[in-house]
């Protein structure tokens, strides 16, 4: 029985006011003994460490409490600009993360055909690795691959999750890329590699031009692609900002959320059809000539010419120089009238990039064109973009995005009257997206759409506009630009392919623009590679360029897939990501990984990929034995980001610290660990060796200082390496100081400064409160410390604002130097009326009023003349699956994506085809408040796992009727790749929509379950299927079509005879869905 | 009987020996223009700087609520923030001499043109 004890008389509140001094009750007399005795949780702590929060991308900054060497509470830093002392469910529970019973602490081993784990000690399970590496690596070495040098390894890849820190990834693709190792990804691939495509063709750069704390500014937000409050709540206290200071908020999006509520206007659309809503907005603009002329022609390529045999996608969909047997296109014709230009993200090296098996060699011939860009200002010339954008998207009108998206036309009519009404000198608006945008067959082109929009009213580099990319991952932008990808080296510089790039020279050329900021790529190449080889990069041996290995087409993590079912890869890690559940077409992952020979698993607990040889979906409906399962799986408990140093890389590009609060316990370690030692593990083992295979590790920098009881490697050295120093050991404040004479040192040209003056930049925490909204004292961020990218734009040619009301930066004539809110994102004293000598390269071509630094001719590109492969401007094409024909080109699908054969990655029939009812409905899917992506993190914290817990599928009524779903009860939904169950959730947040005549109905499934962890549930990802975007090589996992049916899902073997009744139901063969 | 009296020492006056008399912000303020610190100011009236930073500026030292900017326009701003005046003391390095010995040793022996 609960001791109830009243107050004694005395303490009543009113007698103590009454007979106190304080007889108002103001002050002292409102507490009472109780109160007096209550004490916050962190009273105890001996010290507060900075930190941040690991979960999504906003990158909240954090105070972790620290008493006699535990970490007994974490809050939000109200210091921060960006954050204000905010976190989420998820951020708010991650002590429980930390400092839960879940997460494992001692490494584990399953031999071959094992029934269980064994204890094994750290020490024996990293020399087993490492023994593992060399042999396996020896044995999968290719020199040459089809009469080319490749210098490479095919038989081990890496899969990394986006909560690595910038130091574990730059060591991790360090050491896998000496080792000749190309398959290497992470999240970031299957996440956001579309925004590095669509932002980096029309801008410059592949990341978000803005912050989140700037949309305050803002006089319009559109988020489209973004369930923004539910996905990145802190960051949408900039919205609820605009809100309040009299934005318009305006919500597109298959699914009403949270971000729908909080909208003036919500318009739902049909899952992947936003190229044909932006199309018509941009058709809109053009039509009534309401775009910000003078923005237009100064500062877009608006006026250039295209070359004569250039041919737009009409009627048929296609561009010129589509060849439907590779199926791609050679993209020469897309270029400039007589001057080459190279694009500065994507398939730079558009040559290397045509599909292995095609004719190939051809690309781009830089040497058949030169000079400079032909332009007519009038934009009248038939064959200046600006006519040939006006053609592309005449036929994208309202009655078009009726029939496509099932939006009525009065709806669209009023989003379009926002967007003019709310752009140009006086007002700006605002892109937010998310993955809505990213995961689809033609993700690269949904964001080049908004960012020819955003061109042509005027909205980049001003406040309150720009393109904000919201990434999910607490360092997925890191990941990116350190990244563990395949097809860039640290800094977006492309890896070399092994079609042409013999030599040092050969790359450049191949892949750097003449002008801007990427015509200095010499300069950052050999900045990396004396980084890397340090002595044993001279000028004699072109700086050991001939140490990276050379790629052959697509390596992404869905090729490795395929490499691992063929036999080709046969060891493979996992840093902190978990593609069993996590990754399109979870069976297929599955099954790869059933064919290595060992798998190196890290992680906190034991997530589905380190244990589906003995519980997975396979085991259970008995396709697989464990006991047939010869793969050999190492799992190594992972340190938490409170248990090491280093920078995460946040939406907005900002590099911030987290500092190690205590040491992890047993045999837990960071990722930095981990790689460090095993590098050197692997060194030993190959010390002496005259193999030239060898030389690449053995001459790599690797004795970086270490500290503690484990031998911590430095995290800052490793970030002062990146950030880059001179040969007097000065550390480098800007990239502009880079040398190609093998005089500097920089390992991420894009994040030199980070360590500028031997001061850990990532580090400042200048409180808000002391300045002003682009917090350009909290951190830093990449490029230069500068928070608005191109924000020369927000300046007329003449170098004054726009509009006073929105003033970024400026020239100050006087000071001669651009000045104003945030750093400049310019040389700072090239004055406006500058103009080059003739024959001027790199950076001294940029004119005074070229405001797109890294783009080949300092414009933002309305039209991508190079760089994205399925042409120079978005097309309307339906998804992989889709219900619906398409309504606007002949072409159903993106002809260049990239499919793969296999029986178990089959597609749903075209539209109208036998079969195709079989699969009638779209599926969308979208992340939750309190879980994280595949559930690695959320699922085995027991707060997060009570808030959500269980997966679910949402329904509309009028759906829920037909099939006789019952709210509460369970669904079965099947695809021609699986079977899930999720729970009922009957709402009208799902909409019927009108399509072309008839009714649509939309699913929504979240992500994040799988079998493992608290909450546990059936994966999204058994249903989707690996179908990409052939220019970022992501996959489409927005939309699908599915089956819906009351009731649970078969257990054992009828799990998978359902599935292929219903291929056979549906007439599915190798055939279907594969077309061009 | 419970002492209620030192409860209210306790909440109020680090050392417990003062009364329930609450300082007003006059009193707080009157100390800050004269030159005092919130620490300052604290032990003077022997009060808690957090309370002291509270009574002054009308907002929790730890900063725990989100006011609008515009509530915050000429409120009076400590630099560097307010969070040490209650919780212990943050640990941010920004520096570290062995990295730059690090950098120096490794720029020597890899660099051209270092001598």
């Amino acid at each position: 029985m609960t001791d109830i004890r009243l107050p004694a008389p005395s303490d009543w509140p009113v007698l103590r006011q009454l007979r106190g001094t304080d007889r108002l009750g103001r002050g002292a007399a409102t507490k009472s003994r109780g109160s007096a005795a209550l004490t916050a949780r962190t009273h105890t702590a001996d010290r507060v460490v900075k930190s941040v929060c690991p979960y999504c991308a906003v990158g909240c900054a954090q105070n972790v409490f620290v008493a006699d060497d535990r970490v007994i509470q974490i809050e939000g830093d109200p210091d921060a600009p960006h954050s204000r002392g905010r976190l989420c469910p998820k951020g708010s529970a991650s002590l429980q993360l930390t400092t839960g019973s879940s997460r494992e602490q001692h490494v584990l081993y399953r031999a071959p055909h094992a029934a269980d784990w064994e204890r094994l000690d750290l020490e024996t399970a990293m020399n087993m690795v490492a023994d593992r590496m060399v042999a396996t690596r020896r044995d999968g070495w290719e020199w040459e691959r089809e009469d080319k040098r490749v210098r490479r390894c095919m038989s081990i890849a890496a899969l990394g999750g986006a909560t690595l820190d910038n130091e574990e990834n730059y060591l991790i693709k360090k050491l896998l890329t000496a080792l000749g190792i190309i398959q290497v990804e992470n999240q970031a691939r299957v996440c956001h590699s579309s925004t590095v495509v669509g932002l980096g063709t029309s801008f410059g750069r592949g990341a978000s031009s803005t912050l989140p704390a700037d949309l305050q500014n803002s006089d319009l937000i559109v988020l489209e692609g973004s369930n923004m409050a539910e996905a990145h709540p802190v960051a949408f206290q900039w919205v609820v900002e605009a809100k309040a200071r009299g934005a318009t908020i305006v919500h597109v999006d298959p699914h009403y959320s949270r971000t729908s509520a909080l909208a003036d206007l919500f318009v739902p659309l049909r899952a992947g059809t936003d190229i044909a809503f932006l199309g018509a907005i941009i058709n809109h603009v053009l039509t009534t000539e309401s775009d910000f002329r003078e923005y237009v022609v100064a500062y877009t390529n608006a006026p250039t010419i295209i070359r004569e045999d250039f041919e737009d996608a009409g009627g048929d969909g296609l561009f010129s120089g589509f060849d439907p047997d590779l199926p791609g296109y050679d993209p020469q014709s897309w270029q400039y009238q007589d001057a080459f230009v190279a694009a500065a993200a994507g398939q730079r090296d558009q040559e290397g990039n045509l599909p292995a098996q095609g004719p190939g060699g051809e690309g781009q011939r830089r040497e058949d064109a030169g000079g400079e860009p032909q332009m007519d200002l009038t934009l009248q010339h038939p064959r200046c973009v600006w006519q040939i954008l006006k053609r592309h998207y005449a036929g994208y009108t309202p009655e078009m995005v009726q029939r496509v998206c099932g939006v009525p036309q009065e709806v669209f009519a009023r989003v379009c009257e926002l967007f003019v009404a709310n752009s140009g000198r006086e007002r700006t608006t605002a892109f937010v997206h998310g993955v809505g945008w990213t995961q689809h067959t033609i993700g690269s082109q949904y964001i080049r759409a908004a960012s020819i929009l955003q061109l042509l009213l005027g909205n980049m580099g001003r406040p309150g506009g720009g393109v904000m990319a919201m990434r999910g991952h607490a360092s997925i932008q890191g990941s990116s630009d350190i990244p563990t990808l395949f097809d860039t080296l640290p800094g977006y510089i492309p890896m070399p392919h092994a079609h042409s790039h013999h030599d040092l020279e050969e790359f450049v050329a191949g892949n750097a623009a003449n002008k801007g900021f990427w015509g200095n790529m010499r300069d950052y190449t050999v900045s990396l590679l004396k980084a890397w080889w340090g002595a044993a990069a001279t000028d004699a041996n072109e700086f050991c360029f001939d140490y990276l290995p050379r790629l052959t087409g697509s390596h992404s993590t869905y090729d490795t897939v395929m490499e691992q079912i063929a036999g080709t890869v046969k060891g493979y890690i996992l840093f902190g990501q978990n593609p069993a559940v996590g990754s399109a077409n979870s069976r297929m992952q599955r099954l790869g990984m059933s064919k290595l020979d060992w798998l190196v698993v890290r992680d906190f607990s034991l997530i589905e990929s380190a244990t589906w040889w003995k519980d997975g979906p396979e085991i259970e409906s008995g396709e697989m034995r464990t006991q047939d399962i010869a793969t050999e799986v190492f799992f190594f408990p992972a340190a938490a980001h409170t248990e090491k140093d280093g920078t995460f890389t946040n939406t907005q590009r900002m590099v911030q610290w987290h500092h190690k609060a205590i040491e992890p316990v047993a045999d837990q370690r960071s990722d930095l660990w981990f790689t460090y030692h095993l590098g050197h593990l692997i060194r030993q083992r190959l010390d002496g060796s005259a193999d030239e295979m060898d030389q690449p590790v053995l001459d790599l920098t690797w004795n970086y200082p270490t500290e503690g009881p484990y031998d911590e490697p430095n995290a800052v050295a490793v970030l002062a390496e990146i950030s880059g120093w001179r040969a007097d050991g000065e550390l480098l404040s800007a990239y502009t100081e880079l040398k190609d004479d093998g005089s500097t040192s920089c390992g991420c040209w894009i994040y030199c400064g980070a360590f500028a003056e031997g001061v850990n930049q990532t580090a400042r925490r200048k409180p808000a409160s002391e300045q002003n909204w682009t917090g350009g004292e909290w951190a830093w961020a990449w490029p230069a410390n500068r928070r608005i990218l191109y924000n020369r734009a927000s300046a007329d040619p003449e170098g004054r604002p726009w509009s006073e009301r929105k003033a970024l930066v400026w020239w100050d004539a006087e000071q001669g130097k651009w000045t104003g809110h945030d750093v400049p994102d310019f040389q700072a004293d090239k004055p406006p009326d500058y103009r080059p000598a003739e024959g001027a390269t790199g950076p001294d071509a940029l004119a005074g009023d070229d405001p797109f630094i890294m783009q080949a001719d300092g414009r933002g590109w309305l039209y991508a003349p190079a760089g994205v492969a399925e042409g120079p401007l978005p097309t309307h094409y339906e998804p992989q699956d889709s219900p619906v024909r398409n309504a606007l080109h002949r072409q159903q699908r993106n002809p260049s994506r990239q499919v793969y054969d296999h029986e178990n990655n089959r597609y749903h029939p075209d539209p109208g085809a036998p079969g195709a009812d079989v699969f009638p409905f779209v599926a969308t899917t979208y992340r939750l408040t309190e879980h994280f992506t595949a559930g690695g993190m959320s699922r085995w914290t027991p707060y997060l796992s009570e808030l959500q817990p269980e997966f679910f599928v949402e329904v509309s009524p009028e759906l829920a009727g037909d099939r006789g779903l019952t709210h509460g009860g369970w669904a079965m939904i099947v695809s021609a790749r699986g079977v899930v169950e999720a729970r009922v959730m009957v709402t009208d947040r799902m909409t019927p929509l009108q399509v072309d005549g008839r009714t649509i109905h939309q699913v929504g499934m979240p992500y994040h379950w799988g079998p493992n962890g608290y909450a546990r549930g059936d994966s999204m990802n058994e249903l989707s299927a690996m179908s990409l975007d052939p220019s970022s090589h992501i996959q489409e996992v927005k939309v699908l079509t599915v089956d819906v049916q009351p009731g649970r899902r078969p257990r054992g073997a009828q799990r998978h005879a359902l599935v292929t009744e219903y291929r056979e139901r549906a007439g599915i063969t190798a055939q279907t869905g594969m077309a061009p | 009987m419970p002492d209620h009296r030192a409860a209210l020492r306790f909440a109020l006056g680090r050392n417990g020996e003062h009364t329930d008399v609450m300082a007003t912000r006059a009193q707080v303020m009157a100390l800050l223009d004269s030159g005092h610190s919130v620490e300052t100011a604290a032990r003077r009236l022997d009060l808690a700087p957090g309370l002291v930073y509270m009574i002054a500026t009308g907002r929790p030292a730890d900063d725990s609520d989100s006011p609008h900017p515009d509530e915050l326009r000429g409120r009076p701003v400590l630099p560097g923030g307010a969070q040490h005046l209650v919780n212990p003391p943050a640990q941010n390095p920004t520096r570290n001499q062995e990295v730059i010995d690090w950098v120096r040793e490794r720029a020597a022996r890899e660099l051209r043109g270092s001598g």
